[in-house]
């Protein structure tokens, strides 16, 4: 029997800034076999050991690189505090990767609307960057992005080529403006962009990332325009100890998030998210 | 299978065959109430017993455990598994905890499986005893969980008067009792056996009616019970809901664990453990930044009552099996049987 519980020991190949408090860290397993079998798609999380600190789930933020684990990580706790600590060389535990992705297959041919709110946009790069590398199989792209401050915004070096994108569209949002922004943000909440959303209903599909209120008003918002509950997908955060549905922690109504999400069309669990 | 039967004075003969290769837990009495321990001697069994505060669920998935040992060496780490193979017999178990393993046993065996639950589970023998007498708090008839066992054991015994009934469940079970010189066991044996049974069937003072349950509690999250339960007067003459977690820690079926680390002086090794954790509890469902997805006691004592009907994610295999534990001791006198009486409209 193999155990789910025991880290795989990683070692930390880059750390690039985002923000203040927000690191990419770029991961591989010290042993090259297992790098090899690893393989994950954009949605996905993985379990970040550092042993003494604990365990935490994580949202790969970007699945392109077949030699390499992904994942932007802000410090809001002891653990991601820990982690944030770590350098080039350091080691730590990994296992996984978990939980069901993005629904990539249903999202070809349409229209693609990405709302993210903070530190949501991390498990949604992977997706931005699969659909701009396979630019014909999906339609219009429209990314809407809000942030507390501009300097809360990560990926922002990446903010150039997703505009620069074919048949695309980038909106940036932030609740207040301290010092002047180095790009283009208007002030509000991410779901004011959607009277200027290019966006049509008809065939598309939106993925939304975020803190669960921004998600509640950003569904109920798009729920009035007239897109369908089927259209939207969401990727929902939880307290998460095993990350293979043994915990119980995640629980949301009769499903686990780690195991049976972390992404769920909003048709299958309005009733538990307290809908608006 | 064959069946056999022991006088109740000969039991010794039993137990210590139990003893040769095995550590026996069973029930025990040290004071005004039962608790399964170890058994090592004939003095500290109390099978006449109607229920103990805990659930013999504390042999296979205890109250805390270590998973693995770390050890932090320049930067770089080790880890060991830890697990426990010690051999053991649970004896004079009820029906209802027997189906609580059982349960257990399929949720801990999934998609993915629990090597440490499961290794134990491996080592474990099962030596069940039908009910003679429910609880004012029981309703496993209700729950299709008991008085009387049918699948899960390896040794199965029944209380007809002098006597023990003892049915043979598994190869396991045969073996154990090989070589003893033990009475077959006659028609007249199982006809007190299914007298027994009639009798008691009709002693339970509590009931639920399962059809549907889980259903009709899935389609009613907005029900007024949960907020009578959990911030209102309570419930059918319960007070509202301490969210103590008491019905959680006593339940056969409650699965959920928390995980976490504790470094040893050192400041380099250190153990993971995992302990059990409550839904009952604020920090259950608590996120970075001050997040909480069920902050209210009225969405923690639902999503207690949506597993044990069945309507959660653990499905069947963390539902209610009737053993009555939580309502005995519940200090806000909160009745599962009434709330989903309450729930289904009467």
């Amino acid at each position: 029997m193999t155990n789910s519980f025991l880290p795989n020991q990683g070692i930390i190949k880059n750390v690039k800034t985002e923000s203040s408090n927000t690191n990419t860290f770029t991961f591989a397993f010290s042993d090259t076999n297992l790098q090899k079998e690893f393989s994950c798609v954009p949605g996905q999380f993985i379990m970040l050991s550092l042993f003494g600190a604990g365990e935490s789930a994580i949202s790969l933020s970007d699945t392109s690189k077949k030699d390499s684990i992904i994942t932007t990580i802000r410090n809001v706790g002891s653990v991601t505090n820990s982690i944030l600590s770590l350098k080039k060389g350091d080691y730590i535990g990994i296992r996984g990767p978990y939980g069901n992705g993005w629904p990539i297959e249903k999202m070809k041919g349409k229209d693609i609307l990405i709302v993210s709110g903070g530190m949501g946009i991390a498990p949604l790069r992977g997706v931005i960057n699969h659909v701009r590398k396979n630019r014909k199989d999906f339609g219009y792209l429209e990314i809407l992005y809000g942030a507390r401050t501009p300097e809360d915004m990560i990926f922002t070096d990446e903010f150039d080529k997703w505009r620069k994108t074919r048949k695309s569209r980038l909106e940036l949002t932030v609740d207040s403006m301290p010092v002047a922004s180095q790009f283009e943000c208007q002030l509000g909440l991410v779901t004011s962009c959607f009277p200027r959303m290019k966006t049509k209903t008809k065939n598309s599909i939106v993925l939304i990332c975020g803190p669960e209120i921004m998600m509640r008003y950003a569904a109920k918002c798009l729920e009035t325009i007239g897109f369908k509950d089927n259209q939207i997908y969401l990727s929902l955060e939880r307290r998460m100890k095993c990350g293979i549905g043994m915990c119980g922690h995640c629980q949301l109504g009769s499903k686990f998030v780690c195991k049976d999400g972390p992404i769920f069309c909003y048709n299958d669990i309005k009733p538990f998210i307290y809908p608006l | 299978m064959n069946a056999y039967t022991i006088e109740k004075s000969s039991f010794k003969i039993l137990l210590n065959r139990f003893l040769e290769n095995y550590t026996v837990y069973g029930p025990t009495k040290p004071g005004e109430d039962s608790t399964f321990d170890e058994i090592k001697s004939i003095s500290q069994l109390h099978l006449d017993y109607v229920s103990t505060v805990l659930p013999p669920k504390k042999f296979l998935h205890p109250p805390r455990e270590s998973l693995l040992k770390f050890n932090n060496e320049n930067g770089k780490f080790t880890s060991e598994e830890i697990f426990n193979d010690t051999k053991i017999i649970l004896l004079g178990v009820h029906p209802c905890d027997v189906n609580a393993i059982l349960k257990l046993d399929k949720f801990f065996s999934g998609d993915y499986k629990d090597p440490y639950y499961n290794t134990r589970r491996k080592n474990t023998v099962i030596v069940a005893l039908n009910c003679i007498e429910p609880s004012e708090y029981c309703f496993c008839s209700s729950m299709d969980t008991g008085p009387y066992l049918k699948e899960g054991y390896d040794l199965l015994l029944t209380d007809i008067g002098t006597k023990y009934l003892l049915e043979i469940g598994s190869n396991t079970g045969k073996k154990l009792i090989a070589g003893l010189k033990l009475k077959d066991a006659t028609e007249n044996d199982y006809n007190e056996k299914e007298k027994r049974f009639k009798l008691m069937k009709n002693k339970f003072k509590k009931y639920i009616n399962t059809s549907w349950l889980s259903k009709i509690v899935r389609e009613n999250t907005d029900h007024e019970v949960w907020l009578d339960l959990g911030e209102r007067g309570g419930v059918a003459g319960s007070f509202p809901c301490l969210s103590c977690g008491s019905c959680t820690f006593v339940c056969p079926t409650c699965y959920c664990y928390d995980v976490y680390d504790k470094m040893d002086i050192n400041l380099k090794s250190g153990k993971r453990y995992r302990e059990l954790d409550s839904c009952q509890l604020l920090e259950y469902a608590s996120v970075a930044l001050d997040g909480n997805f069920r902050r209210d006691r009225k969405d923690r004592i639902r999503h207690w009552m949506m597993c044990k009907f069945g309507a959660a994610a653990g499905k069947i295999n963390s539902s209610c099996v009737g053993c009555g534990r939580c309502i005995r001791v519940c200090p806000s006198k909160i009745d599962i049987t009434k709330v989903a009486k309450v729930v289904r409209g009467g």
